[in-house]
């Protein structure tokens, strides 16, 4: 499994707007209408390929009833991007989005790329926020927009992939050092053909990573 | 938490559904109408006075006449148990007539009520699963942290007892306790296994008391673990840490945070509960004892240090209350190292010399490597010699200490591991106890007798690796990085595997020798490259002949430990059937008599010299006696042995046999003197 690039994704956003079902369309392509509610955080990886090079993507899918700071803050240590996601049927996880942005630029880097999300678009006949609010909402930010369906999963990939390739071209621009792995961003073996990298290669490498 | 009373529900309806079915089976038995009936019912004395005769064990003639026609069972004594416990359990005025009746549909939210209630707020006990979901610090907490955080940091502090260098892995990775543990303990583990096996482990946890252990309270200041304060607590830490060492080598195999804890949040469901429920119980007495003896103060930011974290666990290593982690300086430890390096000098000269005819120069090779592993391999085979003990050491301890010291306790934590592999700790624990437990505490002395415990310690842990390893198979152990399946093996459950192969010897034996060229190998630094393999079959020979010395220790040690504790001679037997496999089953070169004999002195000057600083002369007459039957086993061994060796390779060197015999007289000849040396004092 050799990557050139490993991004650390947090997925944040109220209780129940489908954060864990996102994850599991992005990973499993599949789509669970009862899914248990997430405790603490769960976990999913994927590779993916950008300009033809393959990047990992590593995923913190957090629980958004959490009420414990202490703990949820640490979710954001070393992430590169984040993916903020509301339910375009309940108002009120929208209108939540400003405090979940808060949170976000305060404990993460001020490089983590953010992309709002409003899930569940297939439930248009339910809709409470319109597409443009959320444009409106994404563009007062800074952040990149998308409405998603994890249920038909529509933008799934593009979400999670557009992210990437937002870090992909941070990184190019030289916007991240990328040795430095406070940014959520390791570089990998990705090309260099042979072994995925011995055990005392990575275990240095390793070492930096969330503390 | 639906997800804790959902359990707590479903066992009360299946108690009632269980009761339903037995109702029907027994309809005659049962005309109790008490769901029937409610409680303001006036007529009910007099229909009670009726019901009781569904008791058939107090049952008169004539009472028996209205329900013996139709009635199958005629004697409640003929019911199986079960179903008799659930008569009586339903029987308002029978014989748990006091309690009445306690299984009822009516009674089922009640119950199911007080349950949860009991089980969320802890009925004045420790565990509380109300507090996982608060973020203030609990009350009486030693630490500042939510509970939550503080249970999650208690199952590390157990891990890095238990197995450290998986501590250490994690904690590199910067995988977090609480990231994980969090939903193992919110839910208590509902999410990690199936309802089947939940039940299974509620019933454990359930089971063990929840109140704060009469001796923790004599040392209330000191504790600032709560989770481990109570039986229940403990348990729960033990069990997350028996998950964990579950997942070892697949966990020890990540490379990234995440990928540790993907694999921590999945946990694989065809494993066997019941073996990690054992693994957790062993584990419970000795997270129990772990509170006892840690009084130093263990932060989350403190684990970080690697020095404080060394000398936590080699305080844990000798188990020393009495030099407690915080009251020793930082330079304890270096000339602890010092005169252990030191030790490790005299040892070679003293007693592996003779061996130096027959080993190349390898064995300063494995004494360096040794020495390397040992910041690892000490802390891992400490807690392993731990988790993995019998009540055979605890006898050790108490006839070799009779010092009253709470150590002995931890003799009694259940074993049920490999009996071989746990007897070849029993020895090395026992070497290095004896070795440390002098009550001086000079580092000289301690370390003299140490010494040679140390150069055990490592191949001990080297066993225990290798044990993973042969299930791994030795070159995947050291190429394979992300193979999930390797993710079920833990040493432990290998080890209870290779118990019943059956051919413990000669696994324990082949182990080792694949553990000490996987040493060579990993001294080369980077990844095996296989071609060195076969480099390291030359060393081969050299690397068996240095099994042997060790190997032959072990035994020897063994011996020491089984007569000391005076008993268990028909074990004593045993050894020396393991030796005679070892000579005719690996060894050719007869170097065993030679080895042996090169163990008996070092050990036995090193055991003079800590005999000099013993104080307690019971202690030392019992060491003394112990030595002296110990002389005579081994020369019983010997002759058995010279036997054996006959007839298994008569061809090979009668030089270097010859020579053994006289190494060997004069070793047994200087024990002897030890011992009356010993015996007079």
């Amino acid at each position: 499994m050799s990557y050139a690039y490993l991004f650390k994704y947090i997925i944040i956003g109220d209780t129940g707007v489908g954060k864990s079902c996102l994850l599991l369309q992005f990973t499993d392509k599949r789509f669970q209408p009862v899914h248990d509610l997430t405790i603490g955080v769960e976990f999913g990886a994927r590779m993916i390929t950008i300009d033809n090079k393959p990047i990992k993507l590593q995923i913190w899918d957090t629980a958004g009833q959490e009420s414990f700071r202490s703990i949820t803050r640490s979710y954001y240590r070393g992430a590169a991007g984040a993916l903020l996601v509301y339910d375009i049927t309940r108002r009120e996880t929208f209108n939540h989005l400003a405090n979940w942005l808060e949170d976000a630029r305060q404990h993460a880097n001020a490089n983590m790329t953010i992309m709002l999300i409003g899930n569940k678009c297939d439930l248009s006949h339910r809709r409470a926020v319109s597409t443009e609010e959320g444009e409106q909402f994404a563009k007062e930010h800074g952040l990149v927009f998308m409405e998603a369906s994890a249920k038909t999963a529509q933008n799934v990939e593009e979400a999670f992939i557009s992210t990437a390739a937002t870090i992909y071209k941070k990184i190019q621009d030289g916007v991240f050092d990328v040795s430095n792995e406070s940014y959520g961003i390791k570089v990998g073996y990705g090309g260099i053909p042979g072994p995925s990298g011995g055990r005392d290669g990575t275990s240095s490498q390793a070492g930096g990573c969330c503390s | 938490m639906h997800e804790l009373l959902a359990p707590l529900l479903y066992v009360l309806h299946v108690d009632l559904q269980h009761l339903s079915q037995v109702q029907e089976l027994y309809v005659d038995h049962f005309n109790d109408e008490f769901d029937g009936t409610s409680f303001s019912e006036s007529d009910m004395v007099s229909d009670c006075s009726f019901k009781k005769t569904a008791n058939m064990n107090r049952g008169t003639d004539s009472e028996k006449h209205f329900y013996g026609g139709a009635a199958k069972v005629s004697c409640l004594d003929k019911l199986d148990p079960d179903t008799r416990e659930l008569f009586l359990m339903n029987d308002a005025y029978g014989a748990e007539g006091e309690l009445g009746v306690i299984l009822s549909e009516k009674f089922m939210e009640h119950d199911a009520y007080c349950m949860f209630d009991a089980v969320m707020s802890g009925s004045h006990g420790v565990v509380a699963m109300a507090d996982f979901f608060s973020t203030s610090p609990a009350m009486g907490s030693g630490t500042e942290l939510p509970p939550v955080v503080e249970a999650s940091t208690t199952f590390y502090h157990l891990l890095h007892i238990v197995d450290s260098s998986l501590h250490n892995h994690l904690v590199e990775l910067g995988v977090e306790p609480q990231y994980f543990a969090l939903r193992w303990l919110r839910v208590l583990f509902g999410r990690e296994f199936s309802l089947k096996d939940l039940l299974l482990i509620w019933d454990e946890i359930f089971s063990s008391p929840n109140h704060v252990s009469p001796s923790d309270i004599a040392n209330d200041a000191d504790f600032n673990l709560s989770l481990l304060c109570s039986p229940r607590g403990a348990f729960i830490s033990a069990m997350a840490v028996s998950m964990l060492l579950h997942l070892r080598s697949s966990l020890l195999a990540t490379e990234h945070a995440t990928t540790c804890l993907q694999r921590l949040l999945n946990f694989p469901k065809d494993m066997s509960v019941k073996k990690l429920i054992e693994k957790a119980k062993s584990l419970q007495t000795l997270a129990f004892e772990t509170n006892l003896s840690s009084c130093s103060p263990w932060g989350g930011t403190v684990r970080n240090k690697r020095a404080v974290r060394r000398a936590h666990s080699l305080s844990f290593d000798s188990a020393s209350p009495r030099a407690s982690p915080s009251s020793l300086p930082e330079s304890y430890w270096e000339e602890k190292w010092r005169v252990l390096h030191r030790a490790e000098e005299t040892h070679k000269t003293n007693g592996v010399s003779i061996l130096s005819k027959i080993r190349n120069g390898s064995l300063k090779e494995k004494f360096g490597l040794f020495r390397v592993e040992l910041d690892a391999s000490m802390m891992e085979t400490a807690s392993e010699k731990k988790d993995v003990q019998s009540s055979i050491r605890h006898k050790i301890l108490d006839n070799a200490c009779q010092e009253g010291d709470p150590r002995v306790n931890l003799g009694e934590i259940g074993c049920n591991e490999n009996p071989d592999i746990s007897g070849t700790k029993e020895s090395f624990y026992m070497d290095a106890e004896v070795g440390r437990d002098s009550p001086g505490e000079q580092a000289d002395q301690n370390f003299m007798g140490g010494s040679s415990g140390v150069a055990e310690e490592a191949c001990l842990s080297a066993k225990q690796l290798s044990v993973l390893c042969t299930a791994a198979g030795p070159r995947r152990m050291a190429s394979e990085h992300d193979s999930e399946k390797s993710s079920v093996t833990s040493n432990s459950f290998v080890s209870d595997n290779d118990c019943k192969t059956g051919h413990k010897e000669e696994l324990c034996s082949s182990n080792c020798r694949k553990k000490l060229l996987q040493d060579s190998e990993a001294t080369s630094v980077t990844d095996v490259k296989l071609g060195q393999r076969t480099s390291s079959t030359q060393k081969h020979a050299a690397v068996l002949k240095e099994q042997r010395p060790l190997s032959g220790k072990f035994q020897w040690l063994w011996k020491f430990g089984r007569v000391s504790g005076e008993r268990n001679l028909d074990d004593g037997k045993c050894v020396e059937q393991q030796k005679f496999s070892d000579v005719g089953g690996t060894c050719k070169d007869i170097s065993e008599p030679l080895t042996c004999d090169g163990c008996c002195n070092s050990c036995g000057v090193s055991r003079k010299l800590e005999a000099e600083h013993k104080e307690v002369p019971g202690t030392l007459r019992s060491l003394g006696q112990s030595m002296l039957e110990n002389i005579q086993v081994i020369e019983s061994v010997f002759q058995q042995e010279q036997r054996q060796v006959g007839v298994a390779d008569n061809s090979s060197s009668t030089i270097l046999e010859a020579q053994g015999q006289v190494k060997i007289a004069t070793a047994l000849e200087e024990l002897r003197k030890i011992s009356g040396l010993l015996l007079e004092m």
